[in-house]
């Protein structure tokens, strides 16, 4: 064996498993506080290790909690013929989160140090975190968002949300045109956010005890897009075709 | 164009085999079937380039002389962009054969999927067809 060979080809193997190394453990970009940077436009969450339809838009069956006895008739709302209730995203009402978290458009996340705005494509509907430690508010009406607040425990983002009116939950009905799935009053969300390299790892609990016997958990990924910047999130008002207004119209006029 | 190009092709009600459902814009699952694909070749006669869903109508003629108008639901305008789908490449006039799924309600609607263009060239305007 030519041994002149070997010193050079050691030192050029050790190089690669370096830059492979160096692939492995992305940077994550950073506030001037220190803080992760999630700026920027990602695409739609995607599921991770989870089983069932494709797609980002329904909580797994094999990562549900069990339903309580009894609670069937509160997670499930029989299909009745009006798309105000079968499928009130249909006739432009707010999809809610966290159904309008997961669906297929992007998502922009606006960030400074005191607040974090995460902006879903689907009807522009904004949440507006803060990050400065305060407490849920109080004396407000229930709402299809909830009541976000968001703290940060390492490089995590933790955001917890509270006060929702009962509401659709997912897009179930894509699977099963008899019922829908909704969530109840008691609705408690927690999430986590977690960068790494341009794939930002998100976590969502479900706690809703009126339905379910202990909180799940569903993990999901998005993609950053620097190349979505240019064009950047674009219009989404619903009402401009709303074919379905009051909830009046053929099945396939639904939205 | 030949009378032909303007018949209807195809309007298959035959079930195809589908893996895990792919879940597709808005309600496609819920209100298209995808088991009864849809296909047809005519002319564009009205473009909704509009959220929540763009929507285009293609008059097709059979060998009669009737005219039926079709409608398609697709993708989002913003989801068509990102794509580099324009609402310029849906011109008025144009003849085009549309493949989609039938509305469940029995309507002449229809999720559109691919567009071919009278040069061959095609697109995919809805994510259901990705």
């Amino acid at each position: 064996m030519n041994t002149r060979w070997i010193v050079p080809t050691i030192l050029s193997a050790t190089l690669m498993l370096g830059a492979t190394v160096t692939s492995q453990t992305p940077t994550v970009p950073r506030m001037s506080d220190g803080k992760p940077d999630f700026s920027g436009i990602y695409t739609a969450p995607s599921t991770v290790n989870a089983t069932g339809p494709r797609g980002n838009l329904i909580f797994n069956a094999d990562k549900m909690a069990p339903v309580k006895p009894g609670a069937e008739s509160l997670l499930y709302q029989p299909r009745i013929g009006d798309a105000r209730v079968d499928e009130p995203r249909a006739v432009c009402l707010p999809s809610g989160f966290p159904s309008g978290m997961l669906y297929i458009l992007p998502i922009q996340i606006v960030q400074n140090p005191k607040h974090i705005v995460i902006i879903p494509e689907l009807q522009r509907a904004a949440r507006i975190i803060p990050l400065d430690g305060r407490p849920h508010r109080e004396g407000i009406e229930p709402s299809y968002y909830g009541d976000s607040v968001g703290k940060w425990e390492g490089d995590t983002l933790v955001i917890d949300t509270v006060n929702f009116k009962r509401w659709i939950l997912d897009d179930y009905h894509y699977t099963d045109r008899t019922k829908s799935r909704w969530h109840s009053d008691a609705l408690r969300t927690t999430e986590h956010l977690r960068r790494e390299g341009n794939t930002l790892h998100y976590r969502i609990t479900i706690d809703d005890p009126k339905i379910f016997t202990k909180p799940f958990s569903q993990d999901f990924e998005l993609t950053h897009r620097p190349d979505w910047e240019e064009i950047g999130l674009l219009e989404y008002v619903c009402e401009e075709n709303n074919r379905c207004a009051g909830g009046n119209c053929r099945e396939s006029d639904a939205q | 164009m030949t009378r032909s190009l303007l018949t209807l092709v195809v309007v298959g009600f035959s079930l195809t085999v589908v893996g895990p459902p792919l879940l597709a814009h808005h309600s496609e699952s819920a209100e298209f079937d995808q088991s009864k694909p849809v296909k047809v070749t005519g002319t564009i006669s009205r473009v909704e380039w509009q959220n929540p869903h763009v929507w285009f109508y293609v008059d097709v003629k059979d060998e009669s002389g009737k005219v039926t108008t079709w409608g398609f639901s697709n993708s989002p305008p913003g989801s068509l962009m990102r794509r580099g789908i324009t609402k310029a490449a849906l011109k008025i006039g144009a003849v085009v054969n549309v493949e989609g799924s039938r509305a469940r309600d029995g309507s002449n609607n229809a999720s559109g999927r691919r567009v071919t263009f009278a040069d061959g060239k095609n697109v995919f305007t809805s994510e259901g067809g990705e």
